[in-house]
């Protein structure tokens, strides 16, 4: 804009519309918000679980289902926003400075509530959600004759050690598929954070406590242990495998380095 | 630093005489006195310590500590005070100097008063803290830019993702309260100068006197931390931590001071007739970061001192075998922590929903809203700081109630959002500068508080935690939302702060360079933290490697976009084209004193009588259809404002009287 | 605690002297809000640190700790200190100006009184503050208290020289006022400071 303008006299003569005017308009931003929808549900279904990748365990996999959830439920939040502001560029816009003033909506109480109450369900919805979701991932940790790996982080390396079978140390994870492990992680200097990725656990290990968690492995295969909290120089180089391999396999494992089953 | 500025001389022989010592001190004298003082503190500190257990960290701690009070010494901070000991009140001519009466360019680097004057530096301060972390975001993505890059060594990488950070943090946390809470929120509730004008400056001088020990940590072995100084790492990092320490000291103090200077100019000097219906949304907001800024960061400070009973004494406050705890620090840090993410975004959506009015012409939609939302972020602010710690193993039962409070949060963050839409609906729209931002903030933050809320889910939460996906997520809000709102503000106020108009070619041309840049980086940095990249790392698995070069090269565009905006500001600055006293037509008190403003804002105190948002008509006759839950608060403007008498510019202000009689109530 | 009067420029009349102190008092009252924050946050420590007893290390098996009294005497001190102060404003209400000056004289004698204690009692603690969690929060929480202290005696002094001076008066004694908010609320953190350190055992003995 220039700048000398005009000042503004105040409201000049409104631009009359008519009813139907804006009955037809609230009908292009409701197709504009079913498309944005559309799109928005296509890209939650699609994409945000397919970037974490195939899941290793049960816990892993309800994690993916509530992003994908949680991404569909948002999806018409989002467009109703983006397609009001889109609308509003599009048809609302003056050609540079308004000549008159908009009318005078100084709120809607019908919608404001209807807004409030709206995300007050989603909000509910999402904590229930989460609170059953928690019962899911906590199931291991209740479950019988479970696994106990002691986890021990130290600058800048992982230790798993089996109490239950001998003390066997290693600085690889080794798991046998399809049996609740229950993980008591510690550290021996600062806080690190015990992190395997695909199995969708993690859990801080600070000095001089011990935290718990739990999961279980249901599929063989090779993942990976990282640490997910700064621990000083070598952070980044902080990782390690996960083997999950059969209860034979693991057996065998354990009896090659001194323990038993 | 000279004080004989050009229009000083002219009027030599009859200028004031009042300052005292003050009319010697300023920047210059500032730095000699606390490099003086740093010297001797050095050199005693060193012969006595330096070869006891922690000795290096007591030097540079006392060092640290004698920079800044000689700093404020030589910048004439404890005149005030000691004057006042010795039972000296100031004098008039003294006050007058103090506000920076006939002083010129010179006022801006002394001990000055004067609002305005303040509201400037800190908009310097400001600025000169984004250029110095947003140089140090470039070298953080140039060597993440491949996993092999090999461009910053481990043990500089982890000292610069920990500075970046912090002064990002410092400088979003005053970028909207410190420079348009200062300049601006006085002048919009129609006072002449804060609540305590010599308060207003200390707060402003003691950032500045912990700006270079916060740069001393560069050389003092960085911050290896991370910006959340996590002990007991910080325990054993090297005396940069002390530098963290004492910068986090004296901002605590800077914050709580000028946090307790704008509350109070707020709550007793808004113009009389300005009642809380009155008062436009963005003092509202000012308010609510300021003052949750207040008991926040004495938490902070709090941690630092621990910290520093630890390092420099042997404390065991953190140290696990001798009864200490790591969880003391991560409570105390996000007590503090989470509401600062408020501290730092409710002013930046404030100032947006007080500039959307003006470019949409029309009432803000549903003030009462705006305000309950406010105040239940606030509310809310100050329950939800373990959901940072979901993962540490603190106290696992605490998990559901912790996401209870924070998807609340949601709700009225949603609010927000609605009176945003409700505003532009049906609005005439202006797509200047300023109102881009508001779309801007309109996407931005739905991505950033969509993607809060797989956050604030525990078990997606355990997933997610600690990864790249955690910095994406708080740079679409404090960026994205915050920073955003910070540049459509200062887009919005410079013809008011600096007298000219903002080159507006540049502004669009910036604007679109940094948000597709912003885009474009952080969409990458979600999808390598989905796939399991964790933060702060210094190389990273080559399963990530295409997200992380999409993110260096949006971040190259951010900085371009940036060096584009700073370009337009100074050369705006310089010689733009001089500004109208209300370009936009707004009706805001600020827009009614003239330009350049005069010293003490308003000759005559205005009277409110109606809120600011009168914009548009009564459509009642227009179309009965939308405003059925809705009557229109006031009556048209142009009965309610039957006695305008306004001076300035523009009709239809909020003021309609200008009473003479005004100054003796 | 510098309160500055704000005497308008260019001639505006001046702001009545009710309404610049109630807004005086209200900056003051907010910054006690920012230092109760503060030591909010070191009582907050004592108490979590002492009920974790993080590797049963928050006390030394068998180690002196601070003598209790000594805690409660200084919170005494400065109880009767703020009183003291509070009589002296009473007096300058009445009018009395030499009141005032004794009142302020004697508090801030107590104060520094006070202070001499603090400084004693850090020097004679029974332990270094290396030794464990409960000795860094001691020295922590007396060491935050003497600086209350040192800060009061120097509002102290500069109350005491100005009344001495004749800078108060009945008809506006404001700053002697907010000035007396501050003293009781140090007395209160210091009280508060006793509170904390008379529970020394951690609960938690099984871990």
């Amino acid at each position: 804009m220039s700048t000398d303008l005009p000042a503004p006299d105040g409201p000049s003569e409104p631009v009359v519309q008519s009813v139907a005017g804006w009955r037809a308009e609230r009908v292009r931003i409701f197709w504009i918000w079913l498309v944005l929808t559309g799109l928005l549900v296509v890209f939650s279904l699609t994409v945000p679980a397919r970037l974490m990748g195939p899941p290793a365990s049960p816990t892993m996999h309800s994690v993916e289902s509530t992003m994908t959830l949680f991404s569909v439920a948002a999806s018409p939040v989002a467009a109703l926003v983006w397609a009001i502001a889109l609308y509003s560029l599009l048809r609302w816009r003056s050609k540079g400075r308004p000549t008159a003033d908009g009318p005078a909506i100084r709120g809607h109480a019908a919608t404001t509530v209807a807004w409030a109450v709206t995300s007050t369900v989603l909000c509910v919805f999402l904590l229930v959600w989460g609170m059953a979701e928690m019962i899911v991932i906590n199931s291991p940790a209740e479950a019988n004759a479970p696994l106990v790996v002691d986890v021990t982080g130290q600058q800048w390396v992982w230790t798993f050690s089996y109490p239950s079978q001998g003390n066997v140390e290693s600085d690889q994870l080794y798991l046998p598929v399809d049996r609740p492990v229950i993980f008591h992680v510690t550290s021996k200097d600062v806080i690190h954070s015990f992190w395997v990725v695909q199995m969708g656990i993690k859990i801080d290990a600070n000095p001089g406590e011990t935290t718990k968690t739990s999961v279980m492995p249901d599929k063989i295969g090779v993942f990976d242990v990282r640490c997910a909290e700064l621990c000083g120089l070598r952070h980044a180089e902080m990782q390690t495998s996960a083997h999950v391999v059969s209860a034979s396999d693991f057996n065998s494992w354990l009896s090659q380095n001194g323990g038993h089953s | 630093m000279s004080a004989a500025v050009s229009d000083v001389a002219p009027q030599a022989s009859t200028a004031p005489t009042g300052g005292g010592v003050l009319r010697r001190l300023n920047i210059v004298t500032a730095v000699w006195a606390g490099s003086a003082l740093a010297a001797i503190g050095w050199f005693i500190a060193h012969e006595l310590w330096q070869d006891g257990d922690h000795g290096s960290d007591q030097v540079v701690l006392v060092t640290l500590i004698c920079w800044s009070v000689g700093f404020m010494v030589g910048i004439g901070a404890f005149n005030g005070p000691i004057g006042w000991i010795r039972g000296n009140d100031l004098a008039h001519e003294d006050e007058l100097f103090l506000a920076g009466k006939d002083q010129g360019i010179g006022r801006y680097f002394r001990f000055t008063t004067d609002h305005k004057v303040v509201g400037i530096q800190y908009l310097i301060v400001t600025m000169v803290l984004f250029a110095l972390g947003g140089t140090l975001a470039m070298l953080i993505r140039t060597n993440l830019i491949s996993p092999d890059s090999q461009f910053l060594s481990a043990q500089t990488y982890n000292a610069i993702v920990g500075l970046h950070g912090l002064i990002m943090i410092i400088a979003t946390i005053i970028m909207v309260t410190g420079p348009f809470g200062n300049f601006i929120v006085p002048i919009m509730i129609g006072a002449r100068d804060m609540a305590f004008p010599r308060l207003n400056a200390l707060s402003l001088w003691l950032i500045v006197a912990a700006i270079p020990v916060l740069f001393s940590a560069a050389f003092l072995g960085g911050i290896p931390t991370g910006w959340v100084g996590y002990a007991p790492l910080a325990d054993q990092a090297p005396p940069g931590m002390d530098a963290y320490s004492i910068f986090i000291l004296i901002f605590a103090v800077s914050s709580a001071v000028a946090g307790a200077n704008i509350t109070t100019t707020v709550l007793t000097m808004r113009a009389r007739g300005m009642s809380w219906r009155r008062t436009p949304i963005f003092v509202f907001g000012t308010v609510a970061s300021v003052g949750l800024a207040l008991p926040a960061f004495p938490l902070f400070m709090a941690s630092q001192i621990l910290l520093q009973v630890d390092r420099t004494q042997g404390g065991q406050f953190y140290v696990a075998s001798g009864g200490g705890s790591p969880w003391l620090y991560a409570n105390l840090f996000w007590l503090m922590g989470h509401p600062e993410v408020y501290v730092i975004l409710i002013p930046a959506i404030a100032a947006l929903m007080e500039l959307t009015p003006v470019f949409a012409r029309k009432p803000l939609f549903s003030f009462n809203t705006a305000v309950i939302a406010i105040a239940g972020i606030v509310g809310l602010s100050v329950m939800v700081w373990a959901h940072h710690m979901y993962a540490a193993g603190w106290a696992p039962d605490l998990n559901g109630p912790f996401m209870l409070t924070t998807e609340m949060i949601s709700v009225p963050t949603g609010l927000l959002f609605l009176v945003i839409l409700g505003t532009l609906w049906r609005g005439r729209i202006w797509t200047t500068v300023p109102m881009l931002a508001t779309y801007a903030m309109l996407w931005n933050f739905i991505i950033g508080g969509i993607t809060g809320i797989y956050l604030s889910d525990v078990p997606a939460d355990y997933a997610l935690h600690g990864s790249m996906f955690v910095t994406a997520h708080f740079h679409y809000t404090l960026m994205g939302a915050g920073l955003t709102g910070a540049i459509g503000a200062l887009a919005y106020w410079f013809p008011k702060m600096t007298g000219r108009m903002l080159n507006e070619r540049a502004g669009y041309i910036s604007f679109w360079l940094v948000q597709i840049g912003f885009n474009v980086t952080f969409i990458g940095m979600f999808a390598v933290g989905l796939a399991g990249q964790p933060r702060r790392v210094v190389t990273y698995a080559h399963l990530f490697a295409a997200g992380n070069l999409v993110s260096t090269l949006g971040a190259y565009c951010i900085g371009i976009g940036m060096l584009v905006l700073l370009y337009a500001i100074v050369s705006s600055w310089m010689h733009g084209p001089i500004a109208p006293a209300n370009p936009w037509g707004a009706k805001t008190l600020e827009w009614t004193v003239p330009n350049p403003i005069p010293l003490e804002n308003f000759e005559v105190l205005p009277v409110v009588t109606e809120d600011p948002y009168g914009y548009g008509v009564d459509e009642a006759f227009l179309t009965a259809e939308l405003v059925s839950g809705s009557a229109p608060r006031t009556a048209s403007t142009g009965s309610a404002t039957a006695t305008q008498a306004e001076v300035a510019a523009g009709s239809g202000q909020q003021v309609a009287t200008l009473d003479r009689e005004a100054g003796q109530l | 605690m510098t309160v500055s009067a704000h005497v308008p420029v260019a001639g505006h009349p001046a702001e009545d002297v009710q309404v610049v102190g109630g807004r005086q008092r209200t900056g003051v009252l907010l910054l006690i809000v920012a230092d109760a924050a503060f030591v909010g946050a070191l009582v907050f420590s004592y108490f979590y640190l002492r009920g974790l007893n993080t590797s049963g290390a928050w006390i030394t098996q068998g180690m002196h700790t601070a003598t209790i009294w000594v805690g409660w005497l200084i919170g005494l001190i400065a109880v009767a200190s703020a009183w003291c102060y509070r009589s002296g404003v009473n007096a300058l209400r009445t009018g009395k100006i030499g009141g005032l000056i004794g009142g302020a004289g004697i508090a801030l004698a107590l104060v520094l009184l006070d202070s001499v204690v603090q400084i004693i009692q850090l020097a004679s603690l029974p332990f270094k503050p290396d030794a464990n969690a409960y000795a860094s929060c001691v020295y922590t929480l007396a060491g935050a208290n003497l600086f209350h202290l040192l800060l009061t005696a120097v509002i102290g002094v500069g109350i005491w020289n100005r009344a001495r001076l004749g800078r108060y008066v009945a008809t506006n004694p404001w700053q002697v006022e907010i000035v007396a908010i501050w003293w009781n609320w140090i007395a209160v953190a210091a009280i508060a400071g006793a509170v904390t350190t008379s529970f020394i055992a951690s609960p938690n003995v099984g871990g």
